[in-house]
């Protein structure tokens, strides 16, 4: 079929009626389009930001709860002098207290450079870094009692947490100068807790 | 049933009428006069619709002819040297396929036919397109009979009508494939009785003669006309073997078709004008320049329902868009309330907080770490209070040294976590008393162990103060029997968690 310009007379309406469709469908979609896309990532967002909510709360309450559990304890801990680079002058003073009390006859010490933990099977730090300040000891003891009531009395009395690990006693031989009794060696270390995102 | 204009030309008259809604809402008769023409060019001026052509010609030859079976260009090549070859003088021709054979080259049998006066149809034609009359086709009245012998079940078949303006109309078919049809003009002093009683013994004997009808073949003629025309034409009939009349009356025929159209007369003009409407044939006379302006009446109306149709499905797309767009935008309503009564809520909670040093969550970590280990600490008070209880009942063991460390890796015979580390002691000692008698010694020892299994220990000898076992070396110790029985034993327990 070969049309010629006369032929466009009589197809002009009909094309020009087809351009005005395609225009406001082309408008029409376009619009309802970015309408629906709008709106589509509102709702997104809007539940994002309920999911977000939701999260918050259930925090919250979690910590409410944990606050109710937690906080004494964390407060006897921080009493305790576990946080922080490591309490070094109240180890010191500490085992010299205990030196004035003669649990044993006599004992040395050894506090090592402080580092990293690895303890006996994996621990979620959390936020902290668990350090650990290894500290050697030695005893001239007259009996094996006094090492217990020696280290139930650092418990007890010395801020920190120390970590017994090893114990060896020996029985000294009886001679002049020495009056027989027990010698022991002992290895363990103070364990602190270091917050990671604390401001130094 | 679409509007249309419907065109019925015979040798010197043109019918037209114009369609809506299938009743005929306008008719002319024109007359093929000087004035004629001019009365049809000023009719056609107002009508917009498309048009069809139906022509009711003596001049209208058939032609059978069995050709290659081709397709594509080929065939329409063949086509036209046959057009060329048998009508080389008009331009209104055209090819039907009858059959294709079942046997040899398994040729065509085609039907070639045209109007081959073409000075009756070409002036209405040229007016229809000097005023850009969409024209449908050009159509024949034989070739529209084919649909109302469709039901006939005869294979030799005469169909007879009568339109007034033309004459008598006799179509054969075989096999209800179109063959051979004649029109007879019939004058004022001719009735439809008196013309059907004449012309069907002579059609009878045209089609023996061309061999179209086998010999002995009984010939059905199928009779369209009106009630009472057919009721005196029932005992004119000649009346023979060699052919059974079916007479349909118009009225009845139309009621069928479903055209609305009550008949005065015999006049079936307005079964084939309705058919064409209704039905027109895919083949026609016009070729595509007397179609053009129906070519683009048809791409104008495909445009108008494209149009329409993009229109209607955008606008069903977008509204269907905004309708979940509405929808989605309550739920983001919906969603942002809640999170807003939710987060209220936290801040209440967290308003509610004591002033504290850290975090909840710091809280329980850093007390959660401490009970871990906690957990992994145990006092050497422990393990050595029961052995000492132990060593106070045996106290012929004299004890040297005691090693006590935590060892995560010592397996243990109890099934306690490994979560715990085991303490695990070595104890070095002498047995004293014995004198030799390395039997109670040894004794002596193994109840002291047997004692501290009994309260949860994994024991291991480290050193005995003799090797009794088979893979042991044993030796005279007469000079040694003086000094004293040493030994060395492992001793290990893990605590519950």
């Amino acid at each position: 079929m070969k049309f010629s310009r006369s032929d466009f007379a009589l197809m002009r309406w009909s094309l020009l009626s087809l351009c005005i469709s395609l225009s406001i469908s082309a408008a029409f979609l376009y619009g309802s389009g970015q309408y629906a896309t709008q709106a589509q990532q509102d709702r997104r967002a809007a539940q994002s930001r309920l999911d977000d909510a939701r999260r918050q709360l259930t925090t919250a309450q979690e910590d409410r709860q944990d606050m109710a559990i937690y906080a004494e304890k964390y407060q006897l801990l921080s009493q305790g002098g576990i946080f922080g680079d490591g309490q070094r002058l109240d180890w010191m003073e500490g085992l010299e207290r205990l030196r004035q009390q003669h649990i044993v006859g006599s004992f040395r010490y050894n506090i090592a450079p402080q580092k990293t933990h690895v303890p006996v099977s994996p621990i979620d730090g959390g936020v902290f870094d668990i350090q650990y300040s290894e500290m050697t000891m030695e005893f001239d003891l007259l009996h094996e009692g006094q090492l217990l009531n020696f280290f139930a009395a650092l418990r007890e009395q010395v801020k920190g947490h120390y970590q017994l690990e090893s114990c060896t006693l020996q029985r000294q031989a009886t001679g002049p100068e020495n009056a027989g009794g027990l010698k022991a060696a002992c290895r363990g270390g103070w364990i602190t807790l270091k917050n990671r995102n604390a401001t130094p | 049933m679409k509007d249309a204009l419907l065109l019925l030309l015979s040798a010197s008259h043109l019918h037209a009428q114009i369609m809506a809604g299938g009743k005929i809402v306008a008719q002319r008769e024109f007359e093929d006069t000087s004035a004629g023409p001019n009365d049809f060019a000023a009719f056609v001026k107002t009508v917009h619709y498309p048009a069809y052509l139906l022509v009711d010609l003596i001049e209208e030859d058939f032609r059978q002819e069995s050709i290659p079976h081709l397709i594509g260009g080929s065939r329409n090549a063949l086509l036209q040297r046959k057009f060329e070859q048998f009508y080389r003088g008009t331009p209104f021709r055209q090819a039907s396929l009858l059959q294709r054979q079942k046997t040899g080259r398994r040729d065509d049998d085609m039907l070639f036919s045209a109007l081959t006066n073409p000075a009756l149809v070409t002036p209405w034609v040229n007016i229809l397109l000097a005023h850009k009359i969409p024209l449908s086709g050009i159509y024949s009245v034989p070739q529209i009979s084919a649909p109302l012998v469709k039901d006939h079940p005869s294979e030799y078949l005469l169909l007879i009508s009568w339109e007034k303006s033309a004459g008598l109309r006799q179509t054969y078919f075989s096999e209800h494939r179109l063959q051979i049809s004649r029109l007879t003009p019939i004058n004022a002093d001719l009735t439809f009785r008196d013309a059907v009683t004449r012309e069907l013994p002579r059609t009878y004997q045209y089609l023996k003669s061309l061999s179209l009808l086998p010999a002995g073949q009984m010939l059905d003629v199928r009779l369209l006309g009106h009630g009472e025309d057919l009721i005196e034409l029932r005992s004119t009939l000649p009346s023979n073997t060699d052919m059974r009349y079916d007479l349909v009356e118009l009225d009845d025929l139309a009621g069928k078709l479903g055209i609305e159209h009550r008949f005065s007369d015999s006049d079936a003009s307005q079964i084939f004008l309705h058919r064409l409407a209704i039905a027109p044939p895919q083949t026609h006379y016009a070729n595509a320049e007397h179609v053009h302006y129906c070519t683009l009446w048809r791409l104008r109306r495909a445009l108008h329902w494209i149009a329409g149709g993009l229109l209607a499905g955008s606008l069903a797309w977008g509204t269907a868009d905004i309708w979940q767009s509405g929808w989605n935008a309550d739920e983001t309503r919906s969603m942002g309330s809640d999170a807003q009564r939710i987060l209220n809520e936290v801040k209440q909670i967290t308003n509610a907080f004591p002033n504290t040093q850290a975090p909840a969550s710091e809280m329980k970590s850093a007390v959660s770490i401490m009970r871990n280990l906690d957990s992994q600490t145990v006092s050497p008070g422990d393990a050595m209070r029961p052995l000492g209880r132990a060593l106070d009942r045996y106290p012929r063991i004299e004890l040297d040294e005691l090693g006590w460390k935590m060892e995560a890796a010592e397996p243990v015979a109890n099934n306690a976590p490994t979560t715990v580390p085991a303490q695990v002691l070595t104890l070095k000692g002498r047995l004293l008393g014995f004198e030799g008698n390395y039997r109670a010694a040894l004794g002596y020892l193994d109840r002291f162990q047997i004692e501290l299994e009994k309260q949860g220990y994994s024991v291991t000898a480290l050193d005995k103060p003799l090797d009794i076992s088979p893979g042991g070396n044993i030796s005279d110790r007469e000079e040694t029997q003086g000094e004293a029985l040493t030994f060395a034993l492992k001793i290990s327990r893990r605590a519950a968690e």
